[in-house]
């Protein structure tokens, strides 16, 4: 079977997969309990006034009604209107996702990178010093707790030192000054993503460093790698165009697993640094009951989850010539 | 060479770094700036939607009621309205005669605004608004400046309630609202709009929001407020606008406070920071009374909770003096009655109390011997014979059952810690009488559908954060009509002379004669205890020292639009 066929067929079982998870999604949400219009009434309001909200809400129909309704606004490209916001759930997300996506996916990319050269380094030190500290790091970042990290390197860099913003993405003093060109308010963002970045670096380049490395050690002990020695190769060609390449491709399945999951963004550094992305919004959604926001991100992660499997699945075939479809 | 060429290749770097420490000290322009802290963002600043806290401060910084509360007195005063409506109780209208008042954009705000605004809320039943106006009759403006509100009967809330609610422009709702019309969901379609400028008739006006980042509000050099007296005090705004940050938590709002990155901080302070926050030099903490109320509910439709002598004893069991020593580190008050004591015009000063001063033994002793004269039983009872208090075990009903395990549901820790902590040490003071009680964390948008939509509990605590100063909602909370799935009476409290005072009270005009109905319903409620109030939680509010002065203390704290009318840099 070439590519394109298989590529084909894969977006076929995606399709079905996905049809399956837009279900479950709004099966989940119906049994989930709360109530969305119990944290919008007040001792003020008449029970009435309630089953009016219900009413505007959508809620008042059978929920065989509201799904079809469901299915109807999702092939016609409309994911409803938030029950808080009262705005459309496409332009909140399209709203809150370039941040999220700009955090999460340079946070990722750049812990991939460095986690997988250090990676390469430790396992090429297996043994010694230099692997003992790399992978002790790795797993003392890996495993520290999230909301700690984040609010001790405010408390640090931002409020002891005050070399960067407490929270938030922008600084009103820039964005709100009718002199400030594109270039000083990147600036401004820049400078607030730097604690953000670097504690879901801390946290994420562990995992690349540990993979690399296992993958790297498995790759050391094959017989090609013994043939490049035998052949007189220096150590650093050996290291760099033998083995690392063939041990990248388990990596390859993480980078691209994480850059899907980064678009969900991260409830806990979205919050503790109050960057306005999709992460706090989802979980947020979640708690206040907000149906359609909810349902809206949950399934733009799957699909793009999904679709990530199949690019990964392809550039598996793509980069190791062993297999095909 | 590879060291030399490996600092060029990051050289680019050197002026990046640079450019962005450039960007982290204060600003120069922000010196009449208030910079406040919210630990949310406003939803929506759409007027007839906005259910939430944060949504409803903004906007009340821009639409304007008539009348709005004297913030030492707490006596409804004149403010949109040039003085106090005159009631006719022949024709039951009620005349109100307009200050003159204009909008940001120098329109003046008239009669026909106000009664567009109740027209509205009325012909698309504005669920947040409606009860307040549902029933008015009819709306006249014999003149711009006048308006006369026709009422189906004399209504105890028109003064606190229907002339509380924001009056929007006609000239900037109008469209929306006729485009709405001629939908197939009007009140969907209202509620769904998105006002692209704000007028207002308050001292800000919105400048800019920026979602999930700040949102900002100028001074409105036409607010009518401005150099008048009001109120014995001369209005402002004194400082140039307001900016609102938000901060998805308070450890990062303080620490922004401390730093100077604002000026104050607009929520409630936990009592875990308040002994750093004393010890900073910059830093000014304000206590508040709340119009909160924080109580334990029981379900009066299964038994034991439908025998008052079993609630009598629970309320006896319950030493709130510890809970607000143990949980809230003393910041917080005893309440009695389920009106907070900082509402002295409605709060009842002589309700039934429980083991007011008792120490645990006697507590124990006396609710024993309350379920004991009411004919429960032990297998092993709480006081022995010799009178000294032990363990009990095996509680039966009169009738000789054994008396099933129930739950106290409370919100989770993460959503409440001093809820959840409560309902663990009341399970544990239950469980000495040889109650099988057992409190249960719930999140709380599942607890709020178990109490409240499902009606199926046996006791629960929950809170009213912000009640409102007319205690009307004493009618919502225990009238037999709200006894329904999403009524207020959640409860299951039936008392027909009860529900007789209530209504009497919701149509009494007179405040004297109101107050005394009032005072009556909640010595009532104190007596048959379908809800216990615990307490009344102290608000601490934090400030930066040496920005603004002018501070306005008032029941619910000093965020207030006196305060941000009145704040004057220093």
């Amino acid at each position: 079977m070439g590519l394109w066929r298989y590529a084909a067929r894969r977006l076929v079982q995606i399709a079905g997969l996905f049809y399956v998870i837009l279900t479950v999604l709004f099966i989940v949400f119906r049994l989930a309990p709360g109530d969305p219009v119990e944290r919008m009434v007040d001792p003020s309001m008449d029970p009435e006034d309630a089953e009016v909200l219900m009413a505007q809400l959508g809620l008042d129909r059978p929920v065989g009604v509201q799904y079809l309704y469901y299915l109807k606004n999702f092939v016609s490209g409309d994911m409803g209107i938030s029950f808080h916001y009262g705005e459309p759930v496409a332009e909140i997300i399209a709203d809150r996702l370039p941040n999220t996506v700009l955090l999460f996916t340079s946070s990722t990319i750049l812990a991939a990178v460095v986690g997988v050269l250090l990676g390469k380094r430790a396992s090429w030190s297996k043994g010694r010093s230099t692997d003992t500290v790399l992978t002790f790091s790795a797993l003392a970042t890996h495993t520290v707790f999230l909301p700690w990290l984040a609010l001790l390197l405010i408390w640090l860099f931002a409020y002891r030192l005050g070399w960067f913003p407490i929270t938030g993405m922008v600084s009103e003093d820039v964005w709100l000054d009718p002199g400030a060109t594109w270039w000083t308010r990147a600036v401004d963002v820049a400078h607030h993503m730097v604690l953000p970045l670097a504690s879901l670096f801390l946290i994420q380049f562990g995992t690349f460093l540990l993979v690399m490395r296992s993958s790297m050690l498995e790759t050391l002990k094959e017989d090609y790698i013994l043939t490049a020695r035998a052949k007189g190769l220096p150590e650093r060609v050996i290291r760099n165009h033998h083995a690392a390449p063939n041990a990248a491709l388990p990596v390859l399945t993480t980078i691209g697993l994480s850059l899907a999951f980064s678009i969900n963004g991260g409830a806990i550094t979205e919050t503790v640094f109050t960057w306005p992305g999709i992460g706090r919004e989802l979980v947020l959604a979640v708690s206040q009951n907000d149906y359609p926001l909810a349902q809206a991100s949950f399934l733009l992660i799957a699909a793009v989850v999904l679709l990530a499997n199949l690019v990964v699945d392809l550039l598996y075939a793509v980069l190791d010539p062993r297999i095909r479809y | 060479m590879a060291a030399i060429l490996g600092r060029v290749r990051f050289a680019w770097l050197v002026p990046m770094v640079l450019a962005v420490l450039g960007t982290a000290g204060p600003s120069s322009h922000a010196a009449d700036l208030l910079k406040v802290g919210l630990p949310d963002e406003p939803k929506t600043l759409n007027v007839f939607r906005a259910s939430g806290r944060w949504s409803g401060r903004v906007l009340a910084l821009m639409y304007q009621p008539l009348l709005v509360r004297d913030p030492e007195t707490l006596e409804l005063i004149p403010w949109l309205a040039a003085e106090m409506p005159v009631y006719d109780p022949e024709a039951v209208t009620y005349t109100v005669r307009l200050r003159e008042a204009n909008w940001s954009d120098g329109s003046p705000v008239t009669a026909g605004d106000v009664a567009f605004t109740g027209r509205v809320i009325r012909e698309f039943k504005v669920p947040k608004y409606y009860s307040k106006w549902k029933f008015v009759t009819r709306i006249d403006t014999p003149d711009d400046r006048t308006v006369v509100f026709h009422l189906s009967g004399p209504k105890a809330v028109f003064l606190s309630r229907t002339l509380a609610t924001p009056i929007v422009p006609a000239k900037e709702w109008t469209r929306a609202v006729e485009a709405a019309r001629k939908k197939e969901k009007p009140l969907r379609s209202l509620m769904n709009h998105r006002p692209k400028t704000l007028l207002s008739s308050g001292p800000f006006v919105l400048k800019e929001w920026r979602k999930g980042a700040y949102l900002y509000l100028v001074r409105n050099d036409r607010f009518f407020g401005r150099g008048q007296e009001i109120a014995g005090r001369t209005l402002g705004p004194h400082i140039d606008g307001i900016l609102l940050k938000f901060f998805g938590t308070s450890d990062a709002a303080i620490l922004a406070l401390k730093k100077g990155t604002i000026d104050m901080f607009w929520w409630g302070i936990q009592p875990g920071y308040i002994e750093d926050l004393e010890r900073d030099p910059n830093i000014q903490l304000y206590r508040c009374e709340r119009s909160a109320l924080y109580y334990m509910g029981f379900n009066l439709r299964k038994p034991p909770f439908d025998d008052v002598a079993f609630r009598r004893a629970v309320a006896t069991l319950v030493d709130k003096q510890f809970i607000i020593r143990r949980i809230l580190q003393g910041m917080g008050e005893e309440m009695d009655t389920v009106v907070p004591p900082g509402n002295q015009l409605w709060c009842c000063p002589d309700p039934r109390t429980y083991g007011k001063g008792l120490g645990r033994a006697d507590r124990v002793r006396a609710a024993y011997r309350l379920l004991k004269e009411a004919g429960y039983s032990w297998d092993v009872p709480p006081v022995n014979d010799r009178g000294e208090v032990v363990k009990g075990r095996g509680i039966r009903y009169p009738d000789g059952r054994p008396m099933q395990p129930w739950t106290i549901l409370t919100p989770p820790t993460d959503y409440d810690p001093l809820r959840a902590m409560s309902g663990t040490i009341i399970q544990g003071w239950l469980q000495d009488l040889g109650i099988p009680a057992s409190a249960r964390p719930m999140a709380f948008s599942a607890l709020l559908q178990q109490v409240k939509t499902r009606r199926d509990f046996d006791a629960f605590i929950l809170a009213y954060g912000s009640l409102s100063l007319d205690p009307d909602y004493l009618r919502s909370f225990f009238h037999s009509d709200n006894d329904k799935p999403r009524g207020w009476n959640m409860s299951g409290y039936v008392n027909p002379e009860y529900d007789r005072l209530a209504e009497a009270a919701a149509s009494t005009i007179d405040t004297q004669e109101r107050r005394r109905l009032v005072w009556q319903m909640q010595r009532i409620v104190a007596e048959d205890v379908p809800y216990l109030p615990l307490y009344n939680p102290t608000l601490v509010e934090a400030v930066r020292k040496g920005r603004f002065g002018g501070w306005v203390k008032t029941l619910g704290g000093i965020g207030n639009l006196w305060s941000f009318c009145e704040l004057k840099p220093l």
